[in-house]
């Protein structure tokens, strides 16, 4: 019965079919044509007809493009690398008995995956696919398959990161949130972890004080300190801006740190107090190994939340202590030609290469992160 | 992760910038400097000859007249150069936040002419490179081809228009900078300017009048022959439409003309000429306001980081450098000649355009322009309620500032 | 835990809303009645630049003797407000158009209420229900899909918001792909961007486009919690698929369905990125949006700092006032579980 009871009937199956397609089609298809458009030159990436815009026929034929050769390297080099994550998947879902001592093997993988992801695309995608395109180039009937099918340019991404020195701004934007990440955690595991323990009337308040002001608008709160920040010379200052961010985070951080402590019985505690700990031994020793997947899930949402913030960066900072996300808004009031349009659409498109690997590596903890806040909640 | 992904970009990066090799400079520059100013060609041809010294890295912006007070005023300053327009000189020298430049003249600007120093009670407070205004730019072949003469007056730009249209040869005959905001509070100062002096009677604002009114309608007027997503059209969208041949006719600045003859770009090298802004009433003056570009630097910055902005100042500002480009923008420089493409320039100043009335009061009601003026093209506002609107929200901005 | 470990641990968290949060507030309460202001003197100054020389009498700020500008606050009671609301002009235009809502949108910042109410309350139902359906369907995909589909849902969610906002004005400003194509197809001029109806439609869809993911997660884990028992029982006793749903499922997400609610309210009324990626601020303009404009610098190189604090607080009244209602429940739970 189990499984008439479950299965779906035929026109269900593919009106659920239809509805995942489309769905997976509107929530890729603008990402995609981005890196569409900025992987080639600008008569192309604003062309009408779609189909220019992506084969690039002006691009093809100005700085040439990815042949039969590069486009089947290009699908291998994906395959090898979603083969060898499946592999080590298991690493990423059993997170949640991470500890201390396994934290750093943990890291340790995720270099590997870095390493693996700079060998698959840019050695084999380039020096040995230009190598076989050449070796081709010479062999008769072969030779359609080294024929440039698709426009392809890195012009504007080298322009982007080099020329222009976005990295200046990727670095604030590293600093920035690297600031929000572990001051947020820090101060907000302890006030998480005593918040799940107590049961009093100021813990309550303390709560309700967090979730309203969880709900506060940011701009009123750079209302408040702006003019403050300027006057003590905090202007431009990247410190100014994690500060606030920190503030604007924290109801947040101690509101989901709570609901993954209250996870943890409290039995633990007591156990260990009678050991002999004190409290503070006790939340170190015993209680924080087994928190590092609330502490990575949170710490994933507070970088989302410095990394993705304009409002704040763009009224604290300046042109050069300025993060990636107002410096791309910034670019578009630069740009005064064609090919500076198309430059910044490739800074949007790389700004977002960090979030794509970020669910990638971190889809579960994402999801967990999610959930949990509203179980608990 | 995150510092190998620091580690990884800053390796990358640095391979890639030996691509960039610097050309030579006669005076290094060995102090840390850096500028903010708007981006288009004329700055581009002004900071990199001065990147080409070392040690500089300035920062274009469009947006940079939202920034510069706050980033002059924090101690030391952001920036110890800073390109400043008319009215956005009066924003920084208000606030003190400009040092004086006459003893750095004296020793390091042997190259300047008496009309590139701008003076406040005879002390020089900075150095204007270049004149800028807007005025008309048209399609020469198109006008030829339907028998269209020149437009002189916005009259005769709609009646052109209107044939345009008809003949169907291009997507829309008009272009204007009418994105929401400061350019199209500049358009309607523009436009008043060809109907009346003075936007002021003392301290009260005076725009809701029968000028006022006319402006309106002429701005909606034109409106009707252009994309119809104006509101987000700025200099450079209209630029764009022109070289991809999608306009005939617009009004835009004189610093945009040398990119019409550039062959990356332009599908339409050589057809696209000058002329000056129309006028509103028929032997007025152009209803266009007359800029100027130059250079400024902060007060609060070292005397000796002073000395050698000046001196990297004076190398991108040098006669020989701008007279290479001179398709670039109208300089003030004794080397310029003047291109074919400063010509709407030229004619503009030449018919009596009024330099624009900077002031802290102009910028105020600027301001309130561009934010109020959106509704009344869209249809949202009549002409009456608009221009009551502009004097209530003027007055209400003054008096928190204390203007009134 | 005691009360001197608990202090002790909350202290730094505690200190830092305080200092960073509840302290901004009050000086956003306490600046929202007065104007900062330069102070200022009369000078006759002579000012020579490439257009010739001229005389002229302004209002500058006065100077110290280090050279730097001083501020005073001023005093000006309701006066930040009164320019917010504009009561008096409410009032003239209720009494010549009467209560139509396109006239009292000539003030700004009813303009801006309109929409941030709009944003907020019109996507819900839409996130809500998408949410649901994509996790109903998910739910009954193979396994070996559902990974992926997750990731691909996900994807919407994570992005930086100016930057979604973008890749879809994209598709759609000028001739972009999608304008294009709707052109091809319905064969006539169109432009997205000319108009605010159109403008606000496309900003809509960004945020459904943007949050349907969240509600999507919440619900899909809800849905593995779902006791199959009961759902078999009505099986048994003949409820058709829709009343499974109906009686059974709905119930028993509704906490999470208030949850996600909550946490859509809370983040719609801060639309702001939005505005930035579509730069629609000619058209549209939301409460946050408003406090911004004041905060920057302005032509002339000030801020509005007393009508920015006044925008603050009456955004914060609102959120408040949409609120009430969950804060209310928070309550009760609370008391109950004490009890």
């Amino acid at each position: 019965m189990e499984s008439k009871l479950f299965n779906l009937s035929l026109t269900l199956k593919v009106i659920v079919g239809i509805s995942i397609m489309l769905w997976t089609f509107i929530a890729l298809f603008p990402l995609l044509w981005v890196l569409i458009m900025s992987i080639k030159l600008p008569v192309d990436s604003f062309a009408a007809n779609p189909l220019n815009v992506i084969i690039g026929p002006n691009t093809l034929k100005q700085v040439g493009g990815l042949s039969f050769i590069n486009l089947m390297f290009l699908c291998l080099s994906i395959y090898i690398y979603f083969k060898f994550f499946k592999s080590r998947e298991n690493y990423f879902l059993k997170i949640n008995n991470l500890t201390n001592n396994k934290l750093i093997s943990f890291l340790l993988l995720i270099l590997i995956f870095i390493a693996l992801f700079l060998a698959l695309f840019l050695f084999l995608n380039t020096h040995i696919a230009n190598f076989l395109n050449n070796f081709f180039e010479y062999v008769p009937f072969l030779k359609i398959l080294s024929k440039p099918l698709i426009g392809f340019t890195t012009k504007h991404f080298i322009a982007v990161w080099a020329e222009n020195e976005f990295y200046k701004q990727f670095l604030n934007t590293a600093f920035v949130t690297l600031g929000v990440v572990t001051i947020s955690l820090t101060v907000g595991t302890l006030a998480g972890y005593a918040l799940s323990r107590s049961n009093t009337m100021i813990a309550f308040w303390l709560l309700v004080a967090a979730l309203v002001f969880r709900a506060l608008p940011h701009s009123v709160l750079v209302t408040g300190y702006l003019e403050l920040f300027i006057d003590y010379g905090l202007y431009g200052k990247k410190i100014a801006v994690i500060i606030l961010l920190v503030a604007i985070n924290q109801p947040f951080t101690i509101w989901m740190l709570r609901s993954f402590f209250m996870n943890i019985p409290q039995d633990l505690d007591d156990a260990a107090q009678i050991d002999g700990c004190n409290s503070f031994q006790a939340f170190w020793m015993i209680i924080m190994p087994l928190m590092w997947p609330g502490v990575i899930t949170t710490g994933l949402f507070s970088f989302l939340l410095a990394y993705n913030d304009y409002l704040v960066c763009a009224l604290l900072l300046d042109g050069q202590s300025q993060t990636m996300v107002p410096a791309i808004m910034q670019y578009f009031n630069m740009e005064t030609t064609m090919t500076d349009l198309v430059e910044s659409i490739a800074a949007a498109a790389s700004i977002t290469l960090p979030l794509f690997i970020l669910v990638m590596f971190f889809q579960k903890q994402i999801v967990s992160g999610l959930t949990q806040g509203s179980v608990k909640g | 992760m995150k510092k190998l992904f620091i580690l990884f970009s800053v390796i990358a990066s640095f391979a890639l910038i030996g691509f960039s090799s610097a050309k030579a400079c006669e005076n290094k520059n060995d102090v840390p400097l850096t500028s903010l100013s708007a981006g288009f060609d004329a700055w581009k041809v002004v900071t990199s000859a001065m990147e080409e010294c070392g040690n500089f890295t300035p920062t274009l912006d469009q947006d940079y007249k939202d920034k510069i007070v706050a980033a002059l005023d924090s101690n030391p300053s952001q920036y110890a150069l800073a390109g400043v327009s008319a009215s956005t000189n009066v924003s920084v020298l208000d606030a003190g936040l400009t040092r004086p430049l006459d003893d750095l003249i004296a020793k390091h600007g042997g190259a300047l002419q008496d009309n590139q120093k701008v003076t406040i009670n005879g002390q020089v407070m900075a150095i204007a490179m270049m004149t800028n205004a807007q005025h008309l730019f048209y399609r020469e072949d198109i006008l030829n081809d339907l028998g269209i003469d020149v437009p002189t007056t916005y009259d005769e730009v709609i009646k052109a228009a209107k044939i345009i249209q008809n003949a169907g040869v291009v997507d829309y005959p008009l272009g204007g900078t009418f994105a929401a905001g400061w350019n199209l509070g500049e358009e309607f100062i523009n436009m008043y300017l060809g109907y009346a002096d003075t936007f002021f009677d003392e301290n009260m604002p005076a725009v809701n009048n029968a000028n006022g009114y006319e402006t309106l309608k002429m701005l909606k007027k034109l409106t009707e022959y252009m994309d119809p997503e104006y509101l987000t059209s700025d200099s450079t969208y209209v630029q764009q439409q022109f070289q991809q041949g999608k306009i005939a006719m617009a009004n835009l600045w004189a610093s945009r003309a040398g990119a019409m003859d550039n062959a990356e770009e332009s599908s339409v090298v050589g057809l696209v000429k000058f002329a000056s802004a129309p006028t509103t009433i028929r032997g007025g003056k152009p209803a266009s306001t007359l800029w100027w570009d130059g250079v400024v630097i902060a007060k609060n910055i070292s005397d000796e980081e002073a000395e050698a902005a000046f001196k990297l100042a004076m190398v991108g500002l040098d006669p020989s450098n701008l007279g290479e480009s001179p398709e670039a923008a109208p300089w003030i420089s004794s080397a310029f000649d003047p291109a074919p493409s400063n010509i709407g320039a030229v004619m503009t100043a030449k018919g009596g355009a009024a330099p624009y009335p900077a002031s802290a009061k102009m910028s105020t009601l600027h301001g309130v322009l561009g934010n109020t003026l959106p509704d009344y093209l869209t249809g949202a506002a009549t002409a009456k309620a608009t221009l009551e609107k502009i004097e209530a929200d003027y007055i209400t901005a003054a008096t928190e500032k204390g203007l009134l | 835990m005691n009360k001197k470990t608990f202090l002790i641990f909350t202290m730094p968290s505690f200190i830092m809303m305080v200092f960073f949060i509840a302290i901004p507030l009050f000086l956003v309460f306490f600046q929202s009645f007065h104007f900062k202001q330069d102070i200022l003197e009369i000078v006759e100054r002579e000012k020579c630049d490439p257009f010739g020389c001229k005389t002229e009498i302004l209002k500058v700020p006065v100077l110290d003797e280090k050279g730097n500008r001083s501020k005073i606050n001023i005093w000006v009671g309701w006066e930040n407000y009164k320019n917010i609301l504009k009561f008096v002009d409410l009032n003239s235009i209720i009494q010549n158009n009467g209560y139509s809502w396109s006239a009292i949108q000539s003030i700004d910042f009813y303009k801006a209420l309109r929409f941030t109410l709009t944003f907020t309350f019109i996507t819900l139902p839409f996130v809500l229900i998408f949410g649901l359906c994509l996790a109903l369907c998910v739910n009954n995909l193979v396994n070996r899909l559902k990974g992926p589909v997750i990731f691909i849902t996900l994807l919407p969610f994570i992005i930086t918001p100016v930057i979604g906002s973008l890749s879809i004005k994209w598709l759609f400003i000028g001739d972009g792909i999608i304008t294009s194509f709707l052109e091809y197809i319905l064969e006539k001029d169109i432009s997205v961007f000319a108009k605010a109806w159109s403008i606000e439609l496309l900003v809509l869809f960004y945020k459904i486009w943007h949050t349907t993911p969240f509600a999507f997660v919440i619900f899909y884990a809800a849905l593995q919690t779902v006791d199959k028992d009961r759902i078999e029982a009505a099986f048994v006793d003949g409820a058709n698929r829709f009343q499974r749903l109906r009686y059974i499922v709905i119930p028993h997400i509704m906490p999470l369905i208030v949850f996600v609610t909550l946490i859509h309210l809370m983040d719609a009324y801060r639309v702001f990125d939005e505005i930035v990626g579509f730069s629609a601020e000619g058209f549209l303009n939301s409460l946050q949006w408003m406090t911004y404009d004041f905060l920057r610098l302005d032509d002339s190189g000030s801020r509005y700092i007393g009508r920015a604090s006044a925008t603050s607080m009456l955004t914060m009244i609102g959120i408040v006032i949409i609120l009430i209602p969950v804060l209310r429940r928070v309550f009760k739970e609370q008391k109950e579980k004490r009890n």
